[in-house]
């Protein structure tokens, strides 16, 4: 399942749909999480009223974000942060590693960041020569295992702890086992080493708050803090949109966020970082460098369906609630922020030509919206984005007669012209029921007999999948008209 | 300043410059789009607001169950609901007996609590020497490299909260970062005075003062992994047990808070 991409998301979807262990852990991880964000949610009275002013917080935010960045670098700047701003992906790489390279920072310690995931961090660290090592337990055997998280909570959500304990057997030498608390605290001891020499700690960014020039991180395994403290050198690297206004606003998002995501009214540690240490013998780093990345952020501010996807506070709670994502997983949308909102951030981040099908693995049934903490309307946001598809689609057809933009066009002026009609549609409905017997098999249609098993397309694209309901003998206007009238 | 780091300052110069240009112009050009989408919002709000008012069903299940009891109460139950273990005691010498107990319990385990890393709170060193307890070593602040061998931190905290059975050190008031994280236990000593109802509450405390400190730390129970398959692991990186001893008598230490 490696180093899948968005532009085969077809062919990846139907091989997830054949993984039967893929499926069954993500049934059970995202019902799991499904619960527990209920549980959590209904726990709180004001849930509603957080979610909406979390994202009125948010939209005051990207209405203004020019000048909440320059207050929050100021305040960071004005204690002893510095502040680097990097357009795309490669110039953030280019000073994480410059930075490195200067410090003769050899070894790296990482804890979870989406953002470097992102800029594919690591593959840019290792060309340059460092060792880097994530040290999130998920992170830490996905980079064993040379994958893609899957998850944004759990990256490993789709190995078992069978290939989990094999894993380590092959790359660490322990003796096979299958208890989680003897792999855990493998990861542990080996990591423990690895944090005692790390000339560097590079983590990413929860949220920055523009008063004060904090920022605040959120986990629950210890290894932030310790990828925090314990390198002389720590590198926060941070989309630009992860802004709050004042310190008091963490009082909404430290509600939701934990809730959303895992169910716990509070990760277990939040660590609130404001410029380096102001005397030296304290413990911590010498060095905070806070690494500001746009890479096709500020572009999403240019419509207000788009803005809100910078709304987002990475909770994963869309992908649990999402119908698509609970049988095909993260990889396969072949993208670093897989479910709903990554089908929404992704094409908008790497350019709809290459994530054209993304914006389409999506029923619309808006389980995503409903979950969201900060309310994003992701379907509307997908409609959007499939629109902008279709109007490149005829753009690129051109003057032709052919594309799908001009066969969907004619389509559905027939299917107008069709309901419009009652007479129309009486007559199109009776020669539908004469004509399906023609691929009709056992009372479904799906098979035409038992050796003919595919349909055309269009018809075949469906059927592919499941059956389709064949059209009644009798319509409801003829039964009322012949059996129900009479009884009343 | 060396070639290299003039390179990056002046590519970062442009880099900023650059991406200031590019909010502000996508900025101006939504402008022309937001009245039409505001009225799209307000259907949807009004919409979900609706859908809110339907679900009040299990509304205030976990505040109301333990909201209107004392601060140290729900501190306790909210810390024990994460893993956390909680002991009242009544001064100082019943919180010296209570850390006794815990290191006297914990030699019994795999986590031996032979050698103990204090912060440098003066009271915690002398609650420490009052621990009959034999063990083979108690050192004030161990620096960095030599705190992997401990077993045991011992630290107070600057603030407790309620709601989530939180503990909050401001790490410029007590040199207790790493004592609080690298050893796998953690024992803190909180001043029932400390304790606040609220996240809100705490986090308005943190920010009266004139500035805010350089490294502040919420911990809500022992450090917890679920990454394979789910399954609950406690203590990954941060410490596997969190004993927490509140003081409901005389405080311990002069300077205990903000």
């Amino acid at each position: 399942m490696n180093h899948l991409t968005s532009e085969t998301f077809d062919e990846n979807a139907r091989a997830a749909l054949d993984d039967a262990q893929l499926r069954g852990a993500l049934r059970n991880a995202t019902s799991l999480f499904g619960e527990r964000r209920l549980a959590a949610a209904t726990g709180l009275s004001n849930w509603e009223e957080l979610r909406t002013e979390a994202r009125a917080i948010k939209d005051d935010v990207l209405l203004h974000l020019d000048r909440y960045l320059e207050a929050f670098v100021s305040k960071a700047e004005g204690r002893g942060a510095r502040v680097h701003w990097a357009r795309d992906a490669k110039e953030a790489n280019t000073i994480i590693c410059g930075l490195a390279l200067e410090r003769a920072a050899l070894t790296v310690v990482k804890s979870k960041s989406m953002t470097t995931e992102e800029t594919h961090l690591n593959a840019a660290l290792e060309a340059a020569g460092m060792q880097v090592v994530e040290t999130d337990l998920g992170e830490y055997i996905i980079q064993l295992a040379h994958e893609m998280p899957s998850h944004i909570i759990a990256p490993a959500i789709h190995k078992t702890k069978k290939q989990i304990a094999e894993l380590f057997t092959a790359e660490l030498g322990i003796a096979p086992t299958d208890d989680v608390a003897k792999l855990t605290s493998t990861a542990r001891t080996t990591l423990r080493e690895r944090f005692a020499a790390a000339d560097m700690g590079i983590s990413g960014v929860n949220f920055g708050i523009a008063e004060t020039g904090t920022i605040l991180i959120l986990e629950n395994e210890g290894n932030i803090r310790l990828t925090t403290s314990l390198p002389r050198i720590h590198i926060a690297v941070m989309g630009i949109e992860k802004i709050l206004p004042r310190f008091a606003d963490l009082d909404v998002f430290l509600k939701l966020l934990p809730r959303s995501g895992t169910g716990q009214r509070l990760s277990t540690y939040q660590s609130l970082i404001t410029g380096i240490k102001r005397k030296p013998e304290d413990e911590g780093p010498d060095e905070l460098h806070i690494v500001l990345l746009d890479n096709g952020r500020s572009r999403m501010l240019a419509h207000p369906v788009t803005r809100q996807s910078l709304a987002c506070i990475r909770c994963g709670a869309c992908l649990n609630a999402c119908p698509v994502y609970q049988q095909i997983g993260g990889h396969a949308y072949g993208s670093v922020y897989p479910g709903p909102i990554g089908a929404v951030i992704t094409p908008q981040l790497i350019g709809l030509d290459k994530a054209s099908k993304l914006p389409y693995a999506s029923s619309l049934c808006g389980a995503c919206r409903e979950v969201c903490p900060v309310k994003i309307d992701i379907p509307r946001l997908l409609l959007h984005l499939r629109g902008e598809i279709a109007e490149r689609h005829d753009e690129e057809d051109g003057q032709k007669t052919k594309g799908r933009g001009i066969a969907e066009r004619f389509a559905f002026r027939i299917w107008v012209k069709v309901m419009t009609r009652p007479w129309l549609y009486n007559a199109s409905a009776g020669l539908g029921r004469l004509l399906q017997r023609l691929i009709m098999h056992d009372g479904k249609i799906g098979r035409v007999s038992r050796w003919v098993t595919h349909l055309a397309p269009p018809l075949g694209a469906w059927t592919s999948g499941r059956d389709l309901r064949p059209l009644e003998e009798k319509s409801f206007r003829e039964r009322w008209r012949s059996e129900l009238a009479g009884e009343r | 300043m060396s070639d290299q780091e003039i390179i990056n300052s002046e590519t970062t110069g442009d880099a900023r410059e650059a991406i200031f240009r590019s909010i502000r112009s996508h900025l101006a050009a939504s402008v022309r789009h937001n009245a039409v989408y505001a009225e799209i919002v307000e259907d949807h709000h009004s919409q979900t607001k609706e859908e809110s008012a339907k679900v009040p069903f299990l509304a205030d299940l976990d505040l109301i169950s333990n909201a209107a009891a004392p601060p140290v109460e729900r501190f306790s139950q909210n810390l024990e609901a994460v893993d956390g273990h909680c002991i009242v005691a009544h001064g100082e010498v019943e919180v010296a007996r209570a850390l006794a107990g815990i290191i006297a319990q914990l030699q019994g385990t795999k986590l031996k609590a032979r050698r103990i890393a204090l912060s440098d709170e003066p009271a915690v060193e002398r609650l420490a020497r009052l621990i009959a307890t034999d063990v083979d070593q108690i050192t004030v602040a161990p620096d960095a490299a030599a705190l992997f061998g401990y077993d045991v931190g011992i630290t107070t905290v600057q603030a407790a909260i309620a709601e989530t059975g939180t503990l909050v050190l401001d790490s410029e008031r007590e040199r207790h970062r790493l004592v609080s994280l690298v050893p796998p236990v953690h024992i803190a000593i909180v001043e029932a005075t400390q304790i606040y109802q609220t996240l809100a509450e705490a986090l308005t405390v943190l920010r009266q003062e004139e500035r805010v400190s350089s490294i502040v730390t919420f911990i809500t129970g022992p450090s917890r992994t679920a990454d394979i398959e789910l399954t609950l692991a406690i203590g990954v990186h941060g410490p596997q047990e969190l004993y927490v001893v509140v003081n409901e008598g005389p405080p311990l230490s002069v300077k205990a808070g903000w």
